[in-house]
This record gives structure tokens, C-alpha cells and sequence, in this order.
């Protein structure tokens, strides 16, 4: 397989990098017009949490079981369980489901879901995930209510900074001074 | 000013009124450009460079905070489209004028590949293509820029295809490989579709409006947004009715001749919106073929993974979006249907990866599979031409208003039994070629899906049958002009901006030449 070669030689000049962190450092802005956004402040998280503390420490570790710390943060270091809470939130058709989730959750163990043994979580998840692959248009609400935690864990936290660029090490964004050939 | 007498009175400033109004400009012509949507710079108002987290809800807004918007479908801003597209520039071949000669179904155009050439050749110097010379009899060469490199990627997709005889060449794009005097050359962040900040990507705003407007020929006014083209007892447009985008001040502008350029679906409303005793069925309508004739390019998509990819280090590899093309291959084959189909792909950007959730699986696992096939992800997207049928069409919806109060226009769209076979056909020779590329199908359409419009107002010789003449003039109103994919008797498979743009300058030349006249 051939890949792009990294040798100073080759083609490949990185002349710069763009982004709220990183202001564009040699050009004038009338000759590259990447004019860096003083404007703009990076999001916050709009705090208080719409779920309750105990809904949000379950909510929080089916997140963290979905998508686990490895060699970089899981879900909880990347700060995913914010960005869901912050969607359910502004979407009455997932509150049902959370709510119809959460509870149905509660019925399982016998206690509270993130006091149970994580082979106990995982024992209840599984099959749910399993079923959720099998057909993601399952109608069984706690099917459903996997499938949404885990869209919303996988969108928010490949949109993270540390699952964009720790864990998928995403790129591009920057300017090059010529396209490399593939070698 | 409400009052001036302009030569020209262009509606709509992207591919075609834009290309259209710098070479009347150039030409002498006094040219307003009337924008529904507002003032953009392109330079500093997109948030070209932004990443998710950076935004609330993870959500990269498409403008800067405060700056104005692309609001909704009637009102873009200066550039319409042209500042959000991905500039794939293909000449449309002889074949492609000519498809019910070729094909014995559809429609033929009224000009042939060699009267629009000479307009091919003008645009392509004005806006700067890149591309390779590939000696193509169906996708004729143009004036080129040196050509991007392929990708990695896209290496293995040639390699795959070529095993079924299938080509793939270099993309041809209007954006700079090499800086000309005014515009730098691409940069390869593949942000492409967020707006150009550079205008290495033509854009009409930068390339064509803005130096003609310097020059003191071409007044551009955003934020009007016109609604009623009436006629005078000559059937000639006697005015532009519009109305400001922020205040609803009614305003009029007055021009020897009226150019339309809204784009397909939005130029075929404005029409069916400007009502008269003359055309009670909408202006230049008198054929009754206005909004008829809507023939899309229908898409079949899959997001795929390539093998050869898959637990690979992540490259920069993003390019201008896609570097590589599949030309339309099976017009010469022996086929139970009309009309063909190319492959765009490798067009993605990998700042998002959405289909991550549809990933199988959780935890450790699911992360390292995501991981893995991150390097390896791309969308391959087949494009085809449909033919014109009855229940495909346009047409605007009184009862559904936007938020200023004009009517919607409505797409209606089935395809045939040909249309059908054509695309069964290359859903299959796309999960061939996927196939023989070591690609893994993640994802597939289901259903075809429409993308580019075209049609509505087509161009032909007889004024029954067809809206506009050979030179995109209304056959029912002398001083009326489409410049816009509406104008199209058939779309081809390939993109159509550029020969939106040549069919503008052609126009263009043809207005100038009448104004000189005193014809108009």
C-alpha cells in the first residue's frame, strides 16, 4: 500500500496551521484572507445540566461504557456527557425516550445503575447494543433508548477536541504549499 | 436612482448572472446585479476553518457570529451558490447536446459542442479550471491548470476500476493549483465547502463581480429581493419589481433587458409568480412549458471503507474534497436504456465522522474499530441523467408562502422505466468497482435521490415546445434572458455550472450585441 511520504524532501510543505488556537502565522491577511476570528470565544458548556445528578451519573457511565478511556480520555474525559445532556435538552423526543429509558434501567439491577458491577452494566447493555446493531429501527423502547445514547456519545465525542484530534488524529485544516503526490 | 435606465437588470448573482454581468460590464453595458440574500465577504465572514468543538452544540455555523447570512432558499447572498459549491467544472460533450440523436430519447439541444466551445474556452481562462488533459471524446478537454495529485485513496479506486476497464482521471475543479494575478492558489485544507476564504475556488463575488463593479460598470445591490417581472403592451419586461430583504421597502429597477439567473427551481417561480393579462400562466409562458421538463440529477450514495486503509496512520489527505473522477463509460455500451452516469467520490471532509454512530458495537472495541477505519472512509456517489417526463416538474404553491410572503416553488420528480434500468444499472457498477477497490459498503442509499436541478425553462427552436431560444432569450418576451440550469433541455451526467457559465457569456455576448443593435 502506498502512503504519503514524509521524507523533507517530498513535496509536502506544511506552511501553516489555522484555528481559534492557532493564528495564522506568517501571511498578511490581504494576500491569504484567513483573517483569525478575534470574535469568537470557544463554547462553553451551558450549565446547570438539564437532567437530574442522578440521571446524569447514569446517562454519564453508559457514555463512558460506550466509548471507554483508552490511550486517550473515554466519553466522561472528553466531556460527552455535557453534550448530551445539552441535546436532550433542547429535544422533547429524546426526553421521552431517556425518561422511558432511565426508568426501565431502574427496574434491572435491584439499585441504581451506576452502583451496579460493570458486568452487571454490561450484562444489561449488551444485548440492547446487540439488538440496536441488529436493527437500528427496533421499536422495543429500550432498544431505542441505547441507540440514542449511543448516536449522541459517538456524535459528541469524535466532535471533541480530544476525540477529534487525540484519538482520531484528524489532519487536515492546514495550509500546504502544494498537494503531495501519493507514494 | 430608482429611476436609471440600465442596459441590464441581472436577478441573481452566482455562476450564471455573475459570469453574465462582468462581460457585459467589460463590454460597455451598464449592469445592475439584483441579490436577494446580503453583502458577503468572502475573506472574512465564513467560518471556513472552524471545528466542531469550538461551537456550541458542536455545530460549526456556515457564517462568523454577525455576520449576515445564506437565509433560506430565495436569498443567498452576493456569489448565490458559487460561494458554497465544490467547483467541479465538465464540459458538456456532443453526445451530451445532442442526447435524442445519440440516444433516440429525451431531447436535443438547440446548439452543438462546437457553439458553445468558444464560451467553454473564455470561462474556463476567466475563472481558472484545473484538470488533465485525458484526450476524452465524451468529456471534451478544457483550458487547464495543472491538475491536483490523486489521493492515496483514490489510487485505490483506479487501481480497482481499471480491472473492469473502467477509467478514472483527475477531477477538473475551478479552483487555482497555480496563483494567478489576483487569487492565490489552493491551499488543500479541504474546507472547501465552507466558503472559499481565499477565493482560490471561484466564487462569481470575487472573480467576476467584484473587479467589474472596481471597474465602475456593474452596481451590485444586495438584499433585494424581486418578486414581479411585468410586461408593457409590447410584451417586453418594462420593469424589476423587488422589495428590501430587511425592510420590505418595494422598490423597481428599470433595464433594456431583463436577466434571470435565480437559479432552476427559484428563476422558474419568479416566472410563474409575474402574472399578466399578456401570460395569466406565468411571463413567457405562452407554450405552457414553464416549470415543465424538470429533469435532477438522480444520485445513488454509499459511504464506504477501503481495506488497504483500515488501521493505517491518519494523512492529510484532505485536498480541495475530491481529487478523481469517473467519466461516464456505458454511452457507448449496448444498454436497454437512454443517457449515462459518472462517479464523483472521495469528496468528503474528515473534520466531522458522522457515521461513526453507525458503527457496530461498544467499548474498547467500537473505539478501535472507529479509530481503525477513520484513514479509511470515503463517499462514492453516482450521478445520472433522467429524462424528461410529465410528473416531473416545478411548480410554486400559493397556499405555502416563505417567510416574506412569496409562494414556494414545489419539485415534483418520477423517474421512467429507462431512467429506472439506468439507475439499477449503476448502483450495480458501482458496488462493482467498490468492490473490485477492496471498499467495504457501510452505508448505501436506498432510494434515488435527487441533487444538481436542472430544467424548467428549457431552450429550443421551436417556441411550442420550449421557453427559450438558442441564446437563453425568452421566445414570448425579446428583452427576457435565463442564464441558469433551467435553461437546459437535458442535464448529462455531468456537473452543470460550467456550462451554466458558458450558456452566461454566450448570452451575454448575444445582449451586447443587440444593445448595440438598438434591438433592445
Amino acid at each position: 500500500m502506498s502512503s504519503y511520504s514524509t521524507d523533507r524532501r517530498s513535496l509536502l510543505r506544511i506552511i501553516g496551521s489555522i484555528g481559534a488556537t492557532c493564528a495564522f502565522p506568517f501571511a498578511s491577511e490581504d494576500l491569504y484572507g484567513q483573517t483569525p476570528d478575534h470574535e469568537h470565544k470557544p463554547a462553553e458548556t451551558p450549565l446547570p445540566h438539564f437532567l437530574n445528578e442522578r440521571d446524569f451519573k447514569t446517562i454519564s457511565r453508559i457514555a463512558d461504557l460506550i466509548i471507554p478511556e483508552t490511550d486517550t480520555p473515554g466519553a466522561i474525559g472528553a466531556g460527552v456527557p455535557d453534550y448530551i445532556d445539552s441535546l436532550i435538552a433542547r429535544n422533547t423526543d429524546h426526553q421521552l425516550v431517556v425518561a422511558d429509558g432511565l426508568r426501565w434501567l431502574d427496574a434491572q439491577g435491584g439499585k441504581p445503575f451506576p452502583e451496579l458491577s460493570e458486568g452487571q452494566q454490561l450484562a444489561i447493555l449488551e444485548p440492547l447494543c446487540a439488538a440496536y446493531d441488529a436493527n437500528s429501527d427496533n421499536r422495543a423502547r429500550n432498544v431505542q433508548f441505547f441507540g440514542l445514547i449511543k448516536n449522541l456519545t459517538a456524535d459528541g465525542y469524535y466532535t471533541s477536541r480530544i476525540g477529534l484530534m487525540d484519538e482520531l488524529r484528524y489532519q487536515g485544516n492546514k495550509i500546504l504549499a502544494s498537494y503531495p503526490e501519493c507514494r | 436612482m430608482q429611476n436609471k435606465l440600465y442596459d441590464v437588470v441581472v436577478v441573481g448573482s452566482g455562476a450564471g448572472g455573475g459570469t453574465l454581468s462582468a462581460r457585459l460590464a467589460s463590454l460597455g453595458a451598464d449592469v445592475l446585479v439584483l441579490e436577494g440574500g446580503p453583502s458577503i465577504n468572502t475573506f472574512t465572514d465564513f467560518n471556513t476553518h472552524g471545528l466542531p468543538f469550538e461551537f456550541p452544540f458542536r455545530h460549526v455555523p456556515l457564517m462568523r457570529a454577525g455576520k449576515p447570512g445564506f437565509d433560506g432558499e430565495r436569498s443567498r447572498g452576493l456569489g448565490g451558490k458559487t460561494q458554497l459549491w465544490n467547483a467541479v467544472s465538465l464540459r458538456f460533450s456532443q453526445r451530451d447536446f445532442k442526447g435524442r440523436d445519440h440516444d433516440g430519447a429525451g431531447e436535443n439541444w438547440p446548439v452543438d459542442y462546437a457553439d458553445i466551445a468558444p464560451y467553454y474556452d473564455r470561462v474556463e481562462l476567466e475563472v481558472g479550471v484545473c484538470g488533465n488533459y485525458d484526450h476524452l471524446e465524451d468529456l471534451p478537454d478544457g483550458i487547464f491548470l495543472p491538475p491536483a495529485p490523486f489521493k492515496c485513496t483514490d489510487l485505490a479506486i483506479k487501481q480497482g476500476a481499471a480491472t473492469l476497464g473502467v477509467k478514472v482521471i483527475h477531477v477538473r475543479k475551478a479552483t487555482l493549483t497555480r496563483k494567478s494575478a489576483t487569487r492565490p492558489a489552493c491551499h488543500y485544507c479541504g474546507n472547501c465547502m465552507s466558503g472559499c476564504d481565499v477565493a482560490a475556488k471561484y466564487n462569481s463575488y470575487n472573480v467576476h463581480m467584484l473587479p467589474a463593479s472596481r471597474a465602475g460598470k456593474l452596481t451590485m445591490q444586495p438584499n433585494s429581493i424581486v418578486y414581479d417581472l411585468p410586461v408593457n403592451d409590447e410584451a417586453r419586461v418594462k420593469e424589476v419589481r423587488y422589495f428590501d430583504r430587511e425592510t420590505r421597502a418595494e422598490g423597481v429597477a428599470r433595464g433594456r433587458v431583463v436577466v434571470v439567473a435565480c437559479a432552476c427551481a427559484q428563476s422558474v417561480a419568479l416566472l410563474l409568480m409575474s402574472k399578466s393579462s399578456r401570460f395569466p400562466n406565468g411571463l413567457a409562458n405562452s407554450s405552457g412549458e414553464l416549470g415543465k421538463n424538470f429533469i435532477p440529477h438522480i444520485t445513488a450514495g454509499f459511504e464506504v471503507f477501503l481495506e488497504d486503509f483500515i488501521g493505517k496512520p491518519p494523512t492529510d489527505d484532505q485536498g480541495f474534497l475530491d481529487h478523481a473522477y469517473i467519466p461516464s463509460f456505458m454511452h457507448t455500451a449496448k444498454r436497454e436504456y437512454a443517457r449515462s452516469f459518472g462517479v464523483q467520490f472521495n469528496y468528503q471532509n474528515h473534520r466531522m465522522a458522522g457515521w461513526a454512530r453507525s458503527v457496530p458495537g461498544m467499548g474498547k472495541a467500537y473505539k478501535e474499530a472507529v479509530k481503525a477505519r477513520y484513514p479509511a472512509y470515503m463517499v462514492f456517489t453516482g450521478y445520472h441523467e433522467m429524462l424528461p417526463n410529465a410528473e416531473s416538474y416545478i411548480d410554486i404553491d400559493s397556499d405555502d408562502l416563505d417567510s416574506y410572503g412569496l409562494p414556494k416553488p414545489r419539485r415534483f420528480w418520477k423517474l421512467g422505466e429507462s431512467d429506472r434500468k439506468l439507475h439499477a444499472d449503476m448502483v450495480r457498477w458501482c458496488g462493482a468497482i467498490l468492490d473490485a477497490s477492496k471498499a467495504r459498503i457501510h452505508w448505501a442509499a436506498t432510494q434515488p435521490v435527487t441533487n444538481h436541478e436542472v430544467g424548467g425553462c428549457r431552450m429550443g427552436d421551436d417556441p411550442k415546445t420550449s421557453v427559450l431560444d438558442k441564446f437563453c432569450c425568452a421566445h414570448d418576451v425579446p428583452n427576457l434572458y435565463v442564464v441558469d440550469a433551467s435553461a437546459f433541455p437535458s442535464s448529462s451526467e455531468k456537473n452543470p455550472t460550467l456550462t451554466i457559465m458558458a450558456l452566461a457569456s454566450r448570452a451575454a455576448d448575444h445582449i451586447a450585441d443587440r444593445l448595440q443593435k438598438r434591438e433592445v
